[in-house]
């Protein structure tokens, strides 16, 4: 379980990252999500123990991360959004590397290391040098350390950033595997939908919205999404684009209007902030 | 203290970078081999045992120095060092790492010298260990300057500019290719804020070429004072967690 009470992120005299926020995540995949700065990744750096929160803390599996902070790492693994690998280094190397620092032996670890490889299908550039290998494999490799250290607790900051479709169900299959808590941040809504069992909305430095997916898309019940450009019926525009939250019964209306007609989903949750639906 | 993390650090991080990348050794052994035939066509041979022995502390300080560029890369570009925060290994261990690859790095270097040194008949047996243990305080003194540098850099690209510079003004200017005492006095002061003109003193003192006096026993103290120092500066700047 891990606890977040009253967390603050200063930055600067004049920036504030996290204001403040409480959230407790208690699934076995919590998947938070948010608008680009809206502060996910200064919130996974704060419990991953790189970075002092300003005020507040939070409790993993018991231990504070201010105060037990060599418990907390014990127990943790985290991959950060924009970690890239040592160049002369091959996959195999670095994820050995990342496990003797996590506390294994060379041969366990070269063991772990050559089995997540191989789970998401990365066998055959095993030994190849990182330098040579493509962006999605780079961040595959990273992955694969993760998923290799069973770690109790593990961050996994946008882990499918710039996966094909099928390295991102390679990467699906093994988080459903895992038995470690995880905690990942996406842009993908798919991806929250398939993977979480809970989903913490973040905007600008708080939590807006918690839940399951089906709670937090409660607002949006008997909804759909019509929208069109340049049209002239909206709640919200985004660009020329007129989006309106419809009835399912007025279907019909706004195709004949020459509206695209789409399930409501995450995406949704941010578009409408501070708007009031009821109409 | 991790000693499996360490070594397998130093190893892939040391010797891999010789192994796929050996522009990097040439490069680093390409200025004191100059400097060493220049001072010895210069000095018509009689400066070789100066510039040989000083060329061994140069090439591991400039590649401890040149460190500070690996170090801040880690940090700041590709997040390495956010990936270590979160795992069962303390900074002391990570610098130890870093520390020990600089050296492992130097080894091909420093082989090298030995045997020109042999050849020129520059060590005696009882200089091998005073060099071995000046040599170590260069690399734990000097590696600690580049945490420094990397640890207070905002931005990666400041870090080429400050190394080129320093590794210049640590490595080449002190007495390393040249006897110490040529330098006027408060000269020699002024430069021993490098470590590495301390250990360039030493260095010609116990190989005796110079003789052991007053001024090589200050120089004794100065290179472990600034040893200790360094190494607590280095750990206070590494920026272990943010
Ligand atoms: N080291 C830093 N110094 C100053 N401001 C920072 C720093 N890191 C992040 N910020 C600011 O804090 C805010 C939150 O950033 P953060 O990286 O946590 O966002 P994010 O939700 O992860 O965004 P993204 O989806 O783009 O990754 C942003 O406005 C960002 O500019
Ligand atoms: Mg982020």
């Amino acid at each position: 379980m891990i606890e977040i009470t009253d967390l603050h992120k200063k930055y600067s005299r004049n920036f504030v990252a996290l204001k403040g926020l409480n959230l407790l995540l208690d699934n076995r995949v919590s998947t938070i999500i948010g608008r680009n700065g809206a502060g996910k990744t200064t919130l996974l750096r704060i419990l991953s123990t790189q970075l002092y929160p300003t005020k507040g803390t939070a409790i993993i599996e018991g231990y504070d991360i201010i105060k037990e902070t060599r418990k907390v790492r014990s127990i943790i693994s985290s991959i950060p959004q924009e970690a890239q690998p040592i160049g002369i280094l091959s996959p195999m190397e670095q994820i050995k590397l990342y496990l003797i620092a996590r506390g294994f032996t060379a041969q366990q670890a070269g063991k772990e290391a050559r089995f997540a490889l191989d789970e998401l299908d990365m066998d055959e550039f095993r030994n190849s040098p990182s330098d040579t290998l493509s962006g999605g494999m780079k961040r595959k490799m990273f992955v694969a350390m993760a998923l290799a250290s069973n770690s109790d607790v593990i961050f996994l900051d946008e882990p499918t950033t710039g996966l094909d479709p099928l390295s991102r169900m390679e990467v699906w299959s093994a988080i459903k595997r895992l038995k470690s808590k995880i905690i990942l941040t996406t842009h993908y809504m798919d991806e929250a939908q398939e993977l979480s069992d809970f989903v913490a909305v973040m905007d600008q430095g708080d939590v807006i919205s918690r839940g399951t997916i089906k709670e937090i898309l409660k607002a949006f019940d008997g909804k759909m999404r019509a929208e069109r450009i340049d049209g002239e019926t909206y709640d919200i525009k985004v660009g020329n684009i007129a989006v309106k939250y419809i009835d399912k019964s007025k279907v019909d209306e706004f195709l004949r209007m020459g509206y695209d007609i789409k399930q409501v989903n995450l995406n949704d949750v941010f578009l409408t902030r501070g708007m009031n639906l009821e109409s | 203290m991790n000693p499996r993390f360490i070594g397998y650090f130093a190893w892939y991080y040391g010797f891999f970078v010789i192994k796929r990348g050996p522009s990097y050794l040439v490069a680093s052994l390409s200025l004191p081999l100059t400097l060493l035939f220049m001072v010895g066509i210069l000095s018509h041979g009689n400066l070789i045992s100066f510039a040989l022995i000083g060329g061994l502390v140069s090439i591991i300080a400039s590649n401890c120095i040149n460190g500070a560029a690996d170090a801040a890369f880690f940090r700041l570009q590709i997040k390495i060092q956010d990936l270590f925060v979160a795992t069962k290994i303390t900074p002391g261990d990570y610098m130890m790492g870093l520390i020990m690859s600089y050296l492992v790095f130097s080894i091909p270097g420093i082989v090298l010298y030995a045997i020109l040194g042999l050849y020129w008949h520059v060590f005696t047996i009882g200089s091998v260990l005073p060099i071995i243990l000046i040599l170590i305080a260069v690399t734990i003194s000097i590696s600690n300057i580049a945490f420094i540098i990397a640890g207070s850099m905002k931005h990666i690209r400041n870090v080429w500019g400050i190394t080129a510079v320093l590794s210049i003004v640590m490595t080449v200017l002190p007495p390393v290719f040249y006897p110490y005492t040529f330098l006027p006095k408060i000269a020699l002061y002024v430069l021993s804020a490098s470590p590495v003109t301390p250990a360039a003193v030493l260095l010609q003192g116990y190989v005796g070429l110079e003789q052991l006096n007053y001024t090589t026993n200050l120089m004794v103290l100065i290179l472990f004072a600034e040893t200790v120092i360094l190494t607590i500066l280095g750990r206070q700047f590494i920026k272990w967690r943010e």
